[in-house]
C-alpha cells in the first residue's frame, strides 16, 4: 500500500531533475498524471493482494488511455477510449517528437509531441520502478532505472544539475527505500508490552533508534554526496556543482575538452531571451566578429576541435600573442583596439570573443592563446564579468594579392584539408559544378560565398536538422535550409574540396550599436567559415544569409564580394599599414621565442593540454604536503586549545580570595580560579580521552583520580597532582568555598606525562598527532546538527498531528 | 586562605567523636566497618535504621553496642506476635492514689530504640512504632507525647523468606533511611571473636564514650553541610532514574530523595567535609534505595534483586560535570 505511492513519488522526484531540458511547464503536469495513474493502479494491487504480474499490465493499458485521453482524445471514441486512429496517431506523434528532440537543443519548445515523449518515457519508468519496488520487492533496484532517468538532463543539457534538483531526487530515492524498510519491519508484527504499568507510552520505542539510524544515514549520505564532489577535486572556488556530461570542461584539471560549441551555439540562437553577451568599443568605431573558437576538423558530420595548447610562458600579460599564421607584413593591415566588456551574468566563458587576428590582449587572469589558432582560453578564469583591451591587426588585401596568393604551406595545408574518405561524391561535385571556370583559389572562394548568399536558393531557419550523416547532403542538396552552422560548415567542407585551407569559426557577429557601443547578444552566436590565403592568413567569408531572414547582424567582408574586393578602400578605415622592410616573416620572427612555428608536438589531436610550470614530483610532494597539513589541522586545534587553557590556569596561580559574609552565606569566589580550574579540569578530561582511558559517566572527580593513580601506577607526585586537580574541580562544583590551592601547569604536566609513560607507544603517537578529543568535538557538531534534523521533523510531525 | 566558617571546628569535633564511637563499636563487632560507619551516619541524619540478615550475625549486638557507647538512654523490644502497640509506646493507668489516669510511657520513650526482630511482631504492632519514628511522637487517648532528641529506631529482621514473620509493608520499609545486611564475618574475623568473646561479653566492659548532648551538636554540625544544586538535581536523578527502570516495578519516594541526601550530609560530615559530593551519594544509593523498591516480574524472573538494579543505575546516572563553555 505504502510502497506504490513512494514509488510513484520517487519517479516524480526524479522527474524534477529534467526541468533543464524544456521550456514551459506542459511536460511537468502531463508526467506528474502519468506517474499518478501508475500509482494510481499500483495501489489497489498491493493493497487487495492482486497478483503481481497484473500491475504492469495494467498500468500500461491504462497509460495507454491516459495518454491517448490526454494527447489525441479527437480520434479516440468517447475521447477516452483508444481507437485504431488515435494510437496511429500517438504513434505518429511519437515518431515527430523524436524529430523534434534531434533538431531542438535544450530547453526544447514545449510542443505536444515532445510532451507526449517525455510522457511516456516517465510512465515506462515509473512502471519499471513500481514492478521492481512493489512486485519484486526490490526497491534498492530502484535506483537504476531512477539514474537513467536522472542522467538525461545530465548527459543532454550544457548547464550541470542544480543541486537542489539532485536533493529532491536523492530524497525520493531515500523516502522510497524507508518505506520499503518500514514495510519489512512491519511484517514483524507489532511490538509485545511486557511492562506492567502503563506509566509510559515507551513500547513502540525500539523501532525509534532504528529509525533514526536509517534518517541520519540517509541524510549524511546526502550531504557527503553533495559536499564531496564540490570540495574533492579542486582545491579552488568553483561552481558547486560540476557534474553532468555536458559540463565536461571540469575545472581544475589539466585536460579541457571543449563539449561542443556547435551545440551550444544552436542552444544560444533558440534561446527565448535574447540577452546581453558582451558590449564593446572599436577605436574606428566600426563592428568586429568576435571569434572565439576555430573548429578545424570535420569527421563527416560535424566540426570539431584538435588539440591545441596553451604554455605557461604564453600567459597573457603585457607581451604580443604569436603572430597569426600565414600573415606577411607586406600586405596592408590595419591596426584597432577594440575595448570589450563581457557580462557578468555570462558563465562558464573559457574562451575571449576577440576579433581576429588579436596580436596584443590585455586581459586579468591566466589566459593563454593556441599558437595555431590564436583562440584563448583559461583553464582557470571565466570571462564573465570581465573587460579587457584587444589590438588586432586586421589584413586588408587588395584583390591582386588574394589572387596571386602562393600555395599554401605543407603544415596548413596538411590540418586544414582534411576531407573524411567517405565525403558524398556529389558534394565534391557540386563544389566542381558551382565553381567552374574559375582556377584561382580566391576566385572560387568567391563564387563559393555566392552560391551560398545569392545563387543555391538557401533560406535560414533555425529549425534545421542535427548533424548526422546525411546533414551535410540534406543542406546541399535537398532542402537547403539552415542556420549558419550549416553554412559556415558547407562552405568550409567545400573550400576544402576546392583545395583551400578552411575551418569553422564560432563566435559572435558584431552586433548592434547602442549608443556608443556596440551590444552582442545571445541571438548574435554566429558561425563562419574561415580560408587561408598564403601571405594574408585566414579570412572570414560570410556564406549566411544576413538581415531580417537571415543572421540580422551577419555582414559580408568587403574583400569577399565580387566585384568591390577590386576596390579595397571602400572602408573608411582602410589605410593601408605601412608594409613591413623585413623580407620574411619567418625569419623576422624567429628572433621572438614566441614566434615559433607550431611543429609538431603541439600538431597532434587530442584535448586542450594546459602545461603547467611545475613539474610531476613537485606537485606530488606538494599534494602530500598539503595532505599532511590537512591531517595536522585536529593536532593543531589540539595544541592551540591547551595552550589557551595554561594560558587561563597560569593567570590564576594564585589562591582565590575568599568572602564569606556569615556562617552559610553566599560567598564570592573568584572568577579567575573559576575559570582556571574550569580549564585544567577540562584539559585533563581531553588528556585522558587523547591517550584513551575512558571515563564512566558516573565516575565523580575524586573517584577519577583514585583509579587513575591506581590504574596507571602514578608516583606520588603525580597521585598528589591528580588529586589537587581533582579536588578543585570538585571544590568548584560542590562546595560553598573554593579550596586553599587550584592546580597549576604542572599539575597538568606531571598527570600528563605519567599517563603518558602508562600507555602504548603508538596511543602516545595518537595522542600528540590526531588527537581523539579534536576528533569528538567534530562529531559532537555533526550529531549536534542532526539532533536540530530530527527536531525539524519532530515539530514536521506535532504540526501534522496538531 | 582563611574559610570563616565556624563550621570546621564543628566538623574536627563531630570527626574526633565519630571515630570514638567508631572504635567503641568495633572493638565489640570486628571486621564490620562498613556497617558501623553506616550506623553513625543514620544516627547523625536523623534516620532510623533496618538491620536484616539471617539469626546470629550480630544484628543486635550492633545496636546494643551504638546503644552502650552513647551516654543516652537505651531500651530494647523484643517483638513477638503477640505483642501490642501499648507495649510499645506506653499506656494511661489509673492511679488510685492521685485519682487520676496517668500515662506510663512505654520502651519507645528513649534516645535510642533497639527492636528487635521487628518482622515477628503482628502489623498492627508494627506500625504503632513506625508512627513514633515519622511523627517524633506518641498520641495515647488524645494526649501527645514529644520524644526525645536523638531518637533513633535500630530494628532488626529476619529475612522474609523465613518462617513465622509478617514482612514490612513497603510503606513502612519506606520510613528507614537506610537497611543493611550484616553479612558472615571473615574468617580471620570470626577467629579473633572467639577469642575475644571466649571469656565474657566485651560488651559489658564497653563504656560510654558520649554523650547525648555532644550527639545533637553533632546533628547540629551535620544540618550546616552544604549540599550544592548540582548535587541536589544529582539526588534528583538517581531518584528518578529507579522510577524509570523498566526493571523496577516500585521506584523511589520523595521522602527517599530527602533522606539521600540527608544522609549524605553525614557522610560527607564524618569523611570531615562541609560539602557532599556525588561519591557521598554514590555510597549510600544502595543502603538507602534499595529496600524501598519493589523489582518487576521479569527482574525477579532474572533474579535481580533491587541492591543491583540500583547499583547498575548508579554506574549508568551521569555525575554533574564542569560546564566548559
Amino acid at each position: 500500500m505504502r510502497l506504490p505511492i513512494a514509488a510513484g513519488a520517487a519517479t516524480m522526484a526524479v522527474t524534477i531533475a529534467l526541468y533543464p531540458l524544456f521550456q514551459g511547464g506542459a511536460w511537468f503536469w502531463a508526467s506528474l498524471g502519468a506517474v499518478a495513474v501508475v500509482t494510481a493502479v499500483g495501489v489497489p494491487v498491493s493493497r487487495y493482494s492482486l497478483p503481481p504480474w497484473l500491475a504492469p499490465l495494467g498500468q500500461a493499458v491504462a497509460i495507454w488511455i491516459y495518454l491517448t485521453a490526454v494527447f489525441s482524445p479527437e480520434k479516440a471514441w468517447a475521447r477516452v477510449v483508444p481507437t485504431r486512429e488515435s494510437a496511429v496517431g500517438l504513434a505518429k506523434m511519437l515518431v515527430t517528437g523524436f524529430a523534434d528532440i534531434q533538431r531542438f537543443a535544450a530547453p526544447v519548445p514545449a510542443k505536444p509531441a515532445i510532451t507526449l515523449l517525455t510522457c511516456a518515457g516517465v510512465a515506462l519508468i515509473a512502471i519499471v520502478v513500481d514492478v521492481l519496488a512493489s512486485r519484486t520487492r526490490r526497491a534498492a533496484l530502484c535506483g537504476l532505472p531512477l539514474l537513467a532517468l536522472f542522467t538525461v538532463p545530465a548527459a543532454v543539457a550544457t548547464e550541470p544539475i542544480s543541486w537542489p534538483a539532485f536533493i529532491l531526487a536523492a530524497v525520493g530515492y531515500l523516502g522510497l527505500l524507508v518505506a520499503d524498510g518500514r514495510e519489512r519491519v512491519g511484517h514483524w508484527g507489532r511490538a509485545v508490552l511486557v511492562r506492567r504499568s502503563s506509566v509510559t507510552s515507551r513500547a513502540v520505542a525500539d523501532v525509534g533508534p532504528l529509525r533514526l539510524s536509517g534518517k541520519r544515514i540517509g541524510l549524511t549520505a546526502v550531504v557527503l554526496a553533495i559536499l564531496l564532489p564540490a570540495l574533492l577535486p579542486t582545491l579552488e572556488p568553483s561552481p558547486l556543482f560540476g557534474f553532468g556530461v555536458g559540463n565536461g570542461r571540469g575545472k581544475g584539471t589539466n585536460s579541457i575538452s571543449i563539449s561542443n560549441p556547435i551545440v551550444s551555439l544552436r542552444g544560444e540562437l533558440s534561446l527565448p531571451n535574447n540577452s546581453e553577451v558582451l558590449s564593446y568599443t572599436t577605436t574606428d568605431n566600426l563592428p568586429r566578429y568576435l571569434r572565439m573558437y576555430a573548429l578545424d576538423i570535420f569527421d563527416g558530420q560535424q566540426w570539431t576541435m584538435t588539440g591545441s595548447s596553451g604554455l605557461p610562458e604564453d600567459r597573457i600579460s603585457q607581451e604580443p600573442l604569436p603572430p597569426p599564421p600565414g600573415q606577411s607584413r607586406q600586405v596592408p593591415a590595419v591596426t584597432v583596439t577594440t575595448k570589450i566588456t563581457v557580462s557578468p551574468a555570462i558563465r562558464g566563458m573559457e574562451f575571449l570573443p576577440l576579433p581576429y587576428p588579436p596580436s596584443r590582449v590585455q586581459v586579468e587572469g591566466d589566459w593563454r592563446p593556441d599558437r595555431d589558432t590564436l583562440m584563448v582560453f583559461s583553464t582557470e578564469d571565466t570571462a564573465g564579468g570581465l573587460t579587457y583591451t584587444v589590438v588586432s591587426d586586421e589584413p586588408k588585401p587588395t584583390a591582386e594579392a588574394l589572387r596571386s596568393a602562393a600555395a599554401a604551406p605543407r603544415e596548413i595545408a596538411e590540418r586544414y584539408l582534411q576531407l573524411p574518405r567517405d565525403l558524398p561524391r556529389e558534394v565534391r561535385d557540386l563544389a566542381v559544378r558551382e565553381t567552374a571556370g574559375e582556377t584561382n583559389p580566391y576566385e572560387r572562394a568567391i563564387k563559393l560565398q555566392e552560391f551560398f548568399t545569392s545563387k543555391g536558393g538557401f533560406t535560414y531557419t533555425l529549425a534545421a536538422q542535427g548533424h548526422d550523416e546525411q546533414a551535410l547532403t540534406d543542406f546541399l542538396i535537398r532542402n537547403r535550409a539552415g542556420y549558419c552552422e550549416q553554412f559556415a560548415a558547407s562552405m568550409a567542407v567545400l573550400a576544402r574540396v576546392l583545395g583551400i585551407p578552411a575551418r569553422v569559426a564560432v563566435g559572435y557577429t558584431g552586433g548592434a550599436k547602442l549608443g556608443e557601443r556596440w551590444q552582442v547578444r545571445t541571438h548574435d552566436s554566429h558561425a563562419w567559415p574561415e580560408l587561408y590565403f598564403e601571405g594574408t592568413g585566414w579570412l572570414r567569408f560570410e556564406p549566411t544569409p544576413a538581415g531580417l531572414t537571415g543572421q540580422g547582424s551577419a555582414t559580408v567582408p568587403a574583400y569577399s564580394r565580387a566585384r568591390a574586393a577590386d576596390a579595397p578602400d571602400d572602408q573608411p578605415s582602410a589605410a593601408p599599414a605601412t608594409g613591413s622592410d623585413s623580407s620574411d616573416p619567418a625569419s623576422g620572427s624567429a628572433s621572438n621565442p614566441r614566434n615559433r612555428r607550431p611543429d609538431l608536438e603541439y600538431g597532434g589531436s587530442g584535448p586542450i593540454v594546459v602545461e603547467e610550470g611545475t613539474p610531476l614530483a613537485a606537485r606530488i610532494g606538494l599534494g602530500v604536503v598539503a595532505a599532511a597539513l590537512v591531517a595536522l589541522i585536529p593536532a593543531m586545534l589540539r595544541w592551540q586549545l591547551r595552550a589557551r587553557r595554561r594560558r587561563v590556569s597560569s593567570r590564576a596561580a594564585r589562591p582565590a580570595v575568599v568572602v564569606a559574609e556569615a556562617p552559610g552565606a553566599v560567598t564570592v569566589r573568584t572568577s579567575l580560579w573559576h575559570q582556571a580550574t574550569t580549564a585544567t579540569w577540562a584539559e585533563l578530561c581531553d588528556t585522558l580521552y587523547d591517550h584513551g582511558v575512558s571515563r564512566g559517566p558516573s565516575e565523580s572527580p575524586r573517584a577519577l583520580a583514585v583509579r587513575l593513580a591506581a590504574q596507571h601506577g602514578f608516583d606520588a607526585p603525580a597521585e598528589e597532582a591528580v588529586t589537587r586537580i581533582a579536588t578543585s574541580a570538585e571544590r568548584m562544583l560542590f562546595a560553598r568555598t573554593p579550596g586553599e590551592n587550584g592546580p597549576t601547569r604542572e599539575d597538568l604536566r606531571v598527570v600528563r606525562r605519567a599517563l603518558a609513560a602508562s600507555v602504548p607507544r603508538g596511543r602516545r603517537i595518537r595522542a600528540v598527532l590526531l588527537p581523539p578529543s579534536t576528533l569528538a568535538r567534530a562529531r559532537a557538531v555533526g550529531t549536534g546538527l542532526l539532533d536540530v534534523f530530527d527536531r525539524l521533523e519532530n515539530l514536521r510531525l506535532t504540526g501534522r498531528k496538531a | 586562605m582563611a574559610v570563616t566558617h565556624d563550621i570546621s571546628p564543628r566538623l574536627d569535633d563531630l570527626v574526633v567523636t565519630a571515630h570514638r564511637i567508631r572504635q567503641a563499636i568495633e572493638s565489640v563487632i570486628e571486621g564490620k566497618g562498613d556497617a558501623v560507619r553506616l550506623t553513625l551516619t543514620v544516627l547523625l541524619a536523623e534516620g532510623h535504621l533496618l538491620i536484616e540478615d539471617v539469626p546470629g550475625v550480630g544484628k543486635t549486638m550492633l545496636a546494643k553496642a551504638l546503644a552502650r557507647s552513647i551516654d543516652c538512654p537505651v531500651r530494647r523490644i523484643q517483638f513477638t506476635p503477640d505483642l501490642l502497640p501499648s507495649d510499645i509506646t506506653g499506656v494511661s493507668a489509673y492511679n488510685q492514689q492521685t485519682r487520676e489516669f496517668e500515662f506510663k510511657p512505654g520502651p519507645v520513650f528513649a534516645s535510642i530504640v533497639v527492636g528487635d526482630e521487628i518482622n515477628r511482631a503482628s502489623p498492627k504492632t508494627q506500625s504503632a512504632l513506625l508512627e513514633c519514628m515519622e511523627e517524633h511522637q506518641v498520641t495515647v487517648d488524645g494526649a501527645t507525647y514529644a520524644l526525645e532528641s536523638p531518637f533513633m529506631v535500630i530494628a532488626t529482621q529476619n529475612p522474609i523468606e523465613m518462617e513465622g514473620t509478617y514482612p514490612l509493608p513497603e510503606a513502612q520499609r519506606d520510613r528507614f533511611t537506610a537497611r543493611i545486611a550484616m553479612g558472615y564475618p571473615e574468617a580471620s574475623a570470626e577467629l579473633e571473636m572467639l577469642d575475644v568473646h571466649g571469656a565474657a561479653s566485651p560488651l559489658d566492659k564497653l563504656e560510654p564514650v558520649a554523650t547525648t548532648a555532644e550527639v545533637r551538636t553533632l546533628i547540629e554540625a551535620v544540618r550546616a553541610v552544604y549540599v550544592s544544586q548540582p548535587i541536589k538535581k544529582y539526588a534528583v536523578d538517581l531518584v528518578t532514574a529507579t522510577r524509570q527502570s523498566p526493571e523496577l516495578r516500585l521506584g523511589a519516594s520523595p521522602r527517599s530523595t530527602l533522606q539521600l541526601v540527608r544522609a549524605a550530609r553525614a557522610h560527607a560530615a564524618l569523611a570531615g567535609r562541609d560539602y557532599v559530593i556525588p561519591d557521598d551519594l554514590q555510597d549510600l544509593c544502595v543502603p538507602v534505595l534499595a529496600h524501598r523498591l519493589l523489582p518487576s516480574v521479569e527482574a525477579q524472573g532474572q533474579r535481580r534483586m533491587p541492591e543491583q538494579v540500583v547499583a547498575d543505575l548508579v554506574r549508568r546516572v551521569p555525575v554533574p560535570e564542569v560546564q566548559t563553555k
